[in-house]
């Protein structure tokens, strides 16, 4: 009995037409590059919002008359304003039992109080009795932009600017054009790990001044959910005076 | 090949957030003056008209020198700049002065950050002039950074107040050098020719009323210059030079006056009735600031050269005086009395109207007067006690005294760079 040799996994089969090939390369690219854009969305958050808070405080008081020459608007009261007690070296000892320092929870109290307005008046600063104001507060309320705002960017946004210095050798003409960009990546604990500038302003001592204010700059630790994006991918800052 | 294409997609994909800021706050750039090398006395004496002239300008914060952390000796080269950096300089000047008879220094500005020179120059001055050879490198210091001229060559003139009259003075910009242009008669409202030769002041020299003359800076030579009407005042030389602003008050009638530098071909320019007055030109010579009653209170108003083009600038107050068109265009500055019936400084912006106050509750402030780069202005004020000649930035911050005079010292005017 002759039987049929099993063909050869060497032998040459027939050739897959050219037309569905090249239809499956197409739709392969297709499907990786259609994943390289949706899977990013997928399995990422959607980019946390940009807009920081911004909030119009406006002094309340007797609007100024609009005839009248304006006044400057009156500097905080300065530490140095409240008469400090000397303590004297000649003072008799005192009987009285040495003053206990407040608890903490009494330092929290105190402070809600005052921020409540029930503060003692004595410790007050008398108001300046000229400053102008508006009655009604602000008519440009932005309650609307606040809910767009992210508090963590916001304190971003506030850390930097603390100690966001222009040199004031940089003439007021040049201040209109100078704008610079700086990428920062900030780390879980709110380190900036590093930063590079994307665009410098031309002017060294703006650009210098910008690195000092990122480098002096301490953040809070990300919320969990921006920790991997503001490592990974950093934040872009845009600087302009 | 297709793997980088599909990565650079990727990294364009990356979307992360943005933040923008701005509003930093304008503060003085932080400068180390070190200790300067050579002869000490010269050294010093340098080191400290720098000082005053940085720390007065309010471009620079000077560091305290008991802070420094370099090696008093350390050279002109070879600077150990991270010890500049750790006591928080971001420009340092170090300066160089041999022993001989004249003054020569070799001054150096150098970039702490990037570890590098800036400023190079040798400076040279008989040794009377040891402040203006530091003036000459503290102004390069400022162009640099600022791409403006620095005022630090420049003098000023004012008036000395005392029982007996009234005296035309000049000195430096900041008070030092002070000299003595006219006698004690009545001398007013001093105004410097744009080449810092003359000075046109309003004089009653002659009795008979209030009337112009001009002085010659270098030799004090006093010379009439227009004797119009019943009195002529607050003269002002356009900025080329070749006319010269002023009221005349003829037939109980106060206008403004154009006229040839000389003093010659004076032609009216106002016509309105009640006083036009304190006329001040526009930098490019093509208006005018004047202060008119036609509204019913004194109030300051703009014209075209000739007359022509009225425009009311200011409409808060009841009486705004003294206008002083600042050298960059923009503001108008003038003195305002307020509701308490105080003058006080504000300025006022050409294109948009707004007013800003620069002084409050510091006496009476008077008769604002720009520097020539518009970077300062100087005004009198009596808050320490006799009035006085102060100045300040734009906005109203840095006020500092300049003059001290024990009698009194008014209406400053500032006078050209040099070389003008």
């Amino acid at each position: 009995m002759i039987g049929s040799a099993p063909p050869s996994l060497l032998a040459p089969r027939g050739r897959m037409p050219a037309l569905p090939a090249v239809a499956l390369a197409i739709a392969l690219h297709v499907g990786v590059f259609a994943a390289a854009f949706v899977l990013p969305r997928l399995f990422d958050r959607r980019p946390p919002p940009r807009k920081p808070i911004i909030a119009h405080l406006v002094a309340l008081g007797r609007p100024r008359d609009p005839r009248l020459l304006p006044r400057k608007e009156s500097p905080p009261p300065s530490a140095a304003s409240r008469p400090v007690p000397v303590p004297s070296t000649a003072a008799a000892p005192s009987t009285a039992p040495p003053k206990r320092e407040p608890s903490r929870s009494e330092l929290m109290q105190r402070a809600l109080a005052r921020a409540a307005g029930k503060a003692d008046t004595e410790a007050r600063e008398p108001p300046d009795p000229e400053r102008a104001g508006s009655a009604s507060g602000s008519v440009e309320g932005t309650a609307a932009t606040a809910e767009e705002g992210d508090a963590y960017f916001t304190a971003v946004h506030d850390a930097i600017l603390e100690h966001y210095v222009v040199p004031s050798v940089i003439s007021e003409r040049e201040r209109l054009y100078l704008a610079a960009s700086v990428l920062a990546w900030i780390g879980p604990d709110g380190r900036i790990l590093r930063y590079e500038f994307q665009k410098k302003s031309g002017n060294g001592f703006f650009d210098q001044a910008l690195e000092l204010a990122i480098q002096k700059t301490r953040l809070p630790p990300p919320p969990a959910d921006l920790v991997r994006s503001l490592r990974d991918n950093g934040v872009l800052l845009n600087f302009r005076p | 090949m297709n793997l980088a294409f599909l990565l650079a997609v990727m990294l364009a994909a990356v979307d992360r957030p943005v933040i923008d800021l701005s509003g930093g706050r304008i503060q003085p750039l932080p400068l180390a003056i070190a200790k300067p090398l050579g002869s000490q006395e010269t050294g010093t004496a340098i080191e400290a008209v720098l000082a005053q002239d940085f720390e007065r300008s309010g471009l620079f914060r000077l560091l305290d020198p008991a802070s420094f952390l370099a090696p008093p000796d350390e050279g002109m080269t070879g600077i150990d700049y991270s010890k500049w950096v750790t006591v928080g300089a971001q420009a340092l000047i170090k300066a160089s002065c041999d022993a001989s008879p004249d003054v020569n220094c070799e001054m150096r500005l150098y970039d702490v950050a990037r570890g590098q020179e800036l400023l190079h120059g040798t400076y040279t001055a008989p040794r009377p002039a040891l402040r203006l050879a530091a003036h000459r490198f503290g102004d390069d210091v400022v162009r640099f950074f600022t791409r403006e001229p620095g005022v630090f060559q420049t003098r000023i003139a004012w008036v000395r107040e005392s029982e007996t009259g009234k005296q035309v003075m000049v000195s430096d910009w900041d008070g030092f050098g002070v000299q003595p242009l006219t006698g004690a008669s009545i001398n007013l409202l001093p105004s410097w020719s744009p080449d810092g030769r003359m000075i046109a002041f309003t004089s009653f020299r002659e009795g008979g009323g209030a009337h112009l003359y001009t002085v010659d800076v270098a030799s004090r030579q006093v010379r009439s210059l227009i004797g119009l009407g019943d009195f002529s005042t607050g003269a002002s030389y356009s900025p080329d030079g070749s006319r010269l602003l002023f009221s005349a008050s003829q037939n109980d009638n106060t206008d403004v006056y154009v006229a040839q530098a000389d003093g010659s071909g004076a032609r009216r320019i106002t016509e309105a009735r009640g006083i036009d007055i304190s006329a001040s030109w526009s930098p490019d010579g093509k208006r005018v600031a004047f202060v008119s009653e036609r509204a019913g209170t004194p109030q300051i108003y703009t014209m075209a050269a000739d007359g022509s083009d009225v425009r009311r600038i200011t409409f808060q107050g009841n009486y705004n005086q003294e206008p002083a068109w600042s050298p960059k265009g923009d503001l108008i500055a003038f003195s305002g009395r307020d509701e308490h019936r105080v003058f006080d400084l504000y300025t006022v912006a050409v294109d948009t109207g707004k007013v800003t106050r620069l002084t409050q509750n510091q006496g009476t402030n008077e008769k604002p007067a720009w520097a020539p780069n518009g970077r300062y202005l100087l005004f009198s004020s009596t808050r320490s006690g006799k009035r006085q000649v102060w100045m300040s930035q734009p906005d109203g911050s840095n006020q500092r005294q300049v003059t001290s005079e024990k009698t009194g010292a008014a209406d400053p005017a500032w006078g050209p760079l040099p070389g003008k």
